[in-house]
C-alpha cells in the first residue's frame, strides 16, 4: 500500500515537474517564442472566443477516429478469427497486413485521397492502423488457448466454430482489449496525418495552419488537444482492460 | 569453546510485515549451529519458515531478534568475499549463457579471472560432459539443477546453502539427483544447509535433521543420521532407513486433532 | 517449385492488390496523373534512378543516425533510471505518457522550435526513437530471471556486476521490441518532417512531385519507402525473433 502510494506521488512529481518546467521556459523564453509557457497555451484553450474552433476541429477528429476505429478494429479482429479458422490463408493474411503496415502513412495519404476523397482519408488512415493492430494482438490472443482446454472442447464434441466464439474469443479477450488500447494512440496518428493532407477541418488541420500562420500558442493549444484525446483514450481502454482482466482471471 | 560453529543461528525471531499492515510471525525463537564440514537439513512443511532460515544465513533477510554467523562474522560479510554458494528450487540460471558460462559465473561476478580447469572438472563432476555450449532451455530439468550445483560449488565456497534445489522435480529424478549430490558432496565435504520437506532426500543426505514445525516456525526435534559415508543407495532399503523415515514423518504431521 | 509455392503462399494477398490496381487503372481508362499504375510507377523509377537514389540515401541516413542516438539516448537514461529508485519513480510515469502519445503531432511543434532544416528532421528522428527505447529498456532491466536477483546477492555481486552481467543482457529482448518499434518509426518521422518542412530528401521529393502532379515519381517515392519500411521492419523482427529465443 505504502510502496504503491509512494511509486504514484513520485511518478505525480514528476508529471508536475515537466509541466512547471515547461511553464518557466516559455516564461523565460528559453527557446525563443516558438515554446510558449503552458499557462498561455492553456488560457487559448479555455478561451470563450475558441471554443467554437476547438469544438469544430475536435469533432470532425473525433468522428473520423471513431469511424476508422470501429471499422479497423471489427476488420482486424474478422481477419484474425478468419485466419484462426483457415489456417491455409494465414500466412498471407499476415504478409499483406505487414506490408500494408509497412507503407508510411504519408505516402498512402494521397492513394486514398484519390480513391475515399479527402474527407474519408484520416478515418481510412484510422482504420489501417487499428486493423493492423487488432489482428496482430487478436491472433497472438487466439493461439494461446491452453491445449487441454481446446481438446476437452473436441471431446465435447464441439466444432471449431464453437471452439472459436466458446473458448478462443473469450480466452483472448484480454489480449484483444489491450490491443485495443494500443490501437488508440495509433489510429490518431492515423487521423491526424489524413487530416494534414487537406481534410477540411479537425485537430491535425489546425496544426498544420497553425504552423504555417506562425500561431504559435495555437499550434500548441492543438497539439495539447491531440495529446489530450489520446491520453483519455489510452486511459479508458486502460481501465476497460483492468475490468476484463479482472473479471476473466 | 575451542571449535567455532560454520553456522551460529541463536535465539532467531522472525516477523514479516504484510501488505494489510499486520505482522506475521514466521521464525519463534530457532537456535541451530552447524560443525565445519557438516551436512544439515531443515525438515518441515511448507510453509514452516525453514527457507527463510536459509535466507537469513545467505544474508537476504535480517532477523526480527537474535544473531546469526557464518564463521563468527556477519552472514553479508561473507557475501561480500563471495564465499557463499547456493542453489535454489528456481535453478535461476541465465538463459542467456550456456552452461560453462552459468558454472563460471561466480567468477565474473567476484571479479576473478574464470579458472578454466575448474569449471571443467565441475562439468565431468556433475555428470554434464559434452553439454558445455548446450543453452539452459535446451536442458531437462534435473540437468538443469545440475548445472546450479556446479555454480554453487565453482569458487568453493566455505558455506554451501540449498533451497528445495530438487523440489521442481518428479521422484524419480529426484532420487537420482539425491545420490549424485551424495556422491559429489562426498568428494567436497563443504559444509552444507539444506531446506526440503522430502524425508527420504534429507536421510540420505545428511549427517543431522532439524524437524521444524510450522507457524511459526519452532525446532520440534534434531535427529543424527547413523549412516557411514560414503552412502550406498542400498541403504535406503535398510530397515533403519525405512524406520527413521516413519518416525520423521510421523514428527512432522500435524498432532492428532488438528487439521 | 517448392519455394514458389511457398512464395504464393505468404504473398498472395500483396500480389492481388498490385494485379487489382494495375488493372483497375488499366480498364477504367483514369488519367495517370490521377492515378498512375504500378508499371508507370516503375517506369518514373527506372528513369531516373540518381534523384531517387540522392534523395533515399539522405532520409535512410537521416532516420538511421536518429534511431542510433535516439535507441542510445533512451537506453542511456534507462541504465540512469535503474541506478536510482527515486529517478525511476520520477520519470517512467513520464516517459509511458509521451510513448502513448501522437508524437508524429509533435513534430510542427519541434519544427517551430528548431527550426526548418536538416537538423530538425533528426532532432524528431531521435526523440521519436527516444520514448520506446527509454520505456521498453527501463522495464527489461528489472524483469530478471526467477531467483537470479537473489543469486546475485548472495553471490555478493557489486552494484557495477549486476549491471553488466544480470541487469543488462535481461534486457535485450524488450530493447529488441523497443527497436522494431522505433525502426519502424524513424522511417515515418522522417518522411513526413521532410515533408511538412519541405527540406530534402524522400519526403521533399514526394511533396515536390505532388505539387508538380507528377504521380508517377510521388508513388515511386512512396514506394522506396514502403521497401525501406518493410525492409527494416523484417530486419529488426528477426533481430527481435533471435533474442526473444536465445534470451529467455
Amino acid at each position: 500500500m505504502t510502496e504503491a502510494r509512494k511509486t504514484f506521488l513520485l511518478g505525480a512529481l514528476g508529471i508536475l515537474a515537466f509541466l512547471a518546467l515547461w511553464e518557466v521556459a516559455g516564461q523565460g523564453r528559453w527557446l525563443g517564442l516558438s515554446w510558449p509557457p503552458l499557462s498561455a497555451v492553456l488560457a487559448l484553450l479555455v478561451d470563450e472566443n475558441r471554443q467554437p474552433l476547438f469544438a469544430r476541429a475536435l469533432g470532425a477528429t473525433l468522428s473520423s477516429l471513431g469511424t476508422g476505429y470501429l471499422i479497423g478494429g471489427a476488420g482486424g479482429i474478422a481477419a484474425a478469427a478468419l485466419a484462426h479458422l483457415a489456417t491455409p490463408l494465414r500466412p498471407g493474411l499476415e504478409r499483406t497486413n505487414a506490408f500494408i503496415h509497412a507503407i508510411p502513412s504519408v505516402a498512402l495519404a494521397p492513394l486514398l485521397i484519390l480513391v475515399v476523397g479527402r474527407e474519408g482519408t484520416p478515418a481510412t488512415l484510422a482504420a489501417l492502423n487499428t486493423f493492423f493492430i487488432l489482428y496482430v494482438s487478436t491472433a497472438s490472443g487466439l493461439a494461446a488457448t491452453p491445449p487441454a482446454l481446446k481438446d476437452l472442447v473436441q471431446v465435447l464434441g464441439g466444432g471449431r466454430w464453437t471452439r472459436l466464439r466458446r473458448l478462443d474469443l473469450p480466452m483472448a479477450l484480454p489480449t484483444i482489449v489491450s490491443g485495443m488500447r494500443l490501437a488508440a494512440p495509433s489510429a490518431l496518428i492515423g487521423v491526424i496525418i489524413g487530416e494534414w493532407f487537406g481534410a477540411p477541418r479537425g485537430v491535425g488541420v489546425l496544426v498544420i495552419n497553425a504552423m504555417q500562420n506562425f500561431q504559435i500558442p495555437l499550434l500548441w493549444a492543438a497539439v495539447l488537444l491531440a495529446v489530450l484525446v489520446s491520453l483519455s483514450l489510452f486511459g479508458l481502454f486502460g481501465a476497460l482492460h483492468r475490468g476484463v482482466v479482472a473479471r476473466l482471471r | 569453546m575451542d571449535t567455532q560453529p560454520a553456522i551460529a543461528v541463536r535465539g532467531v525471531t522472525k516477523r514479516f510485515r504484510l501488505d494489510d499492515g499486520s505482522e506475521f510471525t514466521a521464525l519463534d525463537d530457532i537456535s541451530l549451529s552447524l560443525a565445519e564440514g557438516e551436512f544439515v537439513t531443515l525438515l518441515g512443511p511448507s510453509g514452516c519458515g525453514k527457507s527463510t532460515i536459509l535466507r537469513l544465513v545467505a544474508a537476504l533477510e535480517a532477523p526480527s531478534a537474535g544473531t546469526v554467523l557464518v564463521e563468527g562474522k556477519a552472514p553479508a560479510e561473507l557475501s561480500r568475499q563471495h564465499r557463499l554458494g547456493v542453489a535454489f528450487q528456481d535453478h535461476a540460471l541465465l538463459p542467456w549463457l550456456d552452461v560453462a558460462a552459468n558454472i563460471a559465473l561466480p567468477f565474473r561476478v567476484a571479479g576473478q579471472k574464470v579458472d578454466e580447469a575448474r569449471v571443467a572438472a565441475l562439468i565431468r563432476l556433475v555428470g554434464l560432459a559434452g553439454f558445455e555450449k548446450a543453452r539452459p532451455r535446451q536442458l531437462s530439468g534435473g540437468m538443469r539443477q545440475r548445472v546450479a550445483i556446479a555454480r554453487a560449488l565453482v569458487l568453493k565456497p566455505d558455506v554451501l546453502l540449498l533451497d528445495e534445489p530438487f523440489g521442481a522435480l518428479d521422484a524419480v529424478t529426484r532420487r537420482q539427483m539425491n545420490i549424485e549430490l551424495q556422491r559429489i558432496w562426498t568428494e567436497q565435504r563443504t559444509t552444507t544447509l539444506l531446506v526440503t520437506h522430502d524425508v527420504g532426500e534429507a536421510l540420505f543426505l545428511s549427517d543431522r535433521i532439524v524437524v521444524l514445525s510450522g507457524r511459526p516456525g519452532r525446532v520440534v526435534r534434531v535427529v543424527d543420521v547413523p549412516f557411514a559415508r560414503p552412502r550406498d543407495p542400498a541403504i535406503m532399503r535398510s530397515a533403519l532407513f525405512h524406520e527413521m523415515s516413519d518416525d520423521l514423518t510421523e514428527a512432522l504431521a500435524p498432532p492428532a486433532g488438528a487439521p | 517449385m517448392k519455394a514458389m509455392t511457398r512464395f504464393f503462399r505468404s504473398s498472395w494477398g500483396i500480389l492481388a492488390i498490385l494485379l487489382f490496381w494495375q488493372l483497375w487503372v488499366g480498364l477504367s481508362g483514369v488519367n495517370s496523373i490521377v492515378l498512375p499504375s504500378p508499371m508507370g510507377m516503375l517506369r518514373s523509377l527506372a528513369a531516373d534512378p540518381a534523384l531517387y537514389l540522392s534523395s533515399t540515401a539522405q532520409t535512410v541516413a537521416l532516420a538511421a543516425l536518429g534511431l542510433v542516438l535516439g535507441v542510445a539516448l533512451g537506453t542511456g537514461l534507462a541504465v540512469l533510471t535503474w541506478f536510482s529508485r527515486f529517478l525511476a519513480g520520477l520519470l517512467t510515469p513520464l516517459g509511458i505518457i509521451f510513448a502513448s502519445v501522437p508524437v508524429v503531432a509533435l513534430i510542427p511543434v519541434l519544427a517551430r522550435i528548431f527550426g526548418y532544416d536538416m537538423r530538425t528532421v533528426l532532432a524528431i528522428v531521435v526523440i521519436i526513437c527516444f520514448f520506446p527505447a527509454f520505456v521498453f529498456t527501463g522495464a527489461g532491466l528489472r524483469a530478471l530471471p526467477p531467483g537470479s536477483a537473489d543469486l546475485f546477492r548472495v553471490l555478493g555481486a557489486s552494484t557495477w556486476r549486476r549491471l553488466v552481467l544480470l541487469a543488462l543482457p535481461a534486457a535485450v529482448p524488450d530493447w529488441a521490441v523497443a527497436l522494431r518499434l522505433a525502426a519502424a518509426n524513424s522511417i515515418l518521422a522522417a518522411m513526413v518532417a521532410e515533408f511538412l518542412m519541405g527540406t530534402s530528401g524522400l519526403g521533399y521529393l514526394f511533396a515536390s512531385a505532388r505539387s508538380d502532379f507528377d504521380m508517377e515519381k510521388a508513388l515511386g517515392a512512396s514506394a522506396i519507402a514502403t521497401v525501406i519500411s518493410v525492409l527494416s521492419f523484417l530486419l529488426a523482427s528477426r533481430f527481435e525473433g533471435w533474442a526473444g529465443r536465445n534470451w529467455r
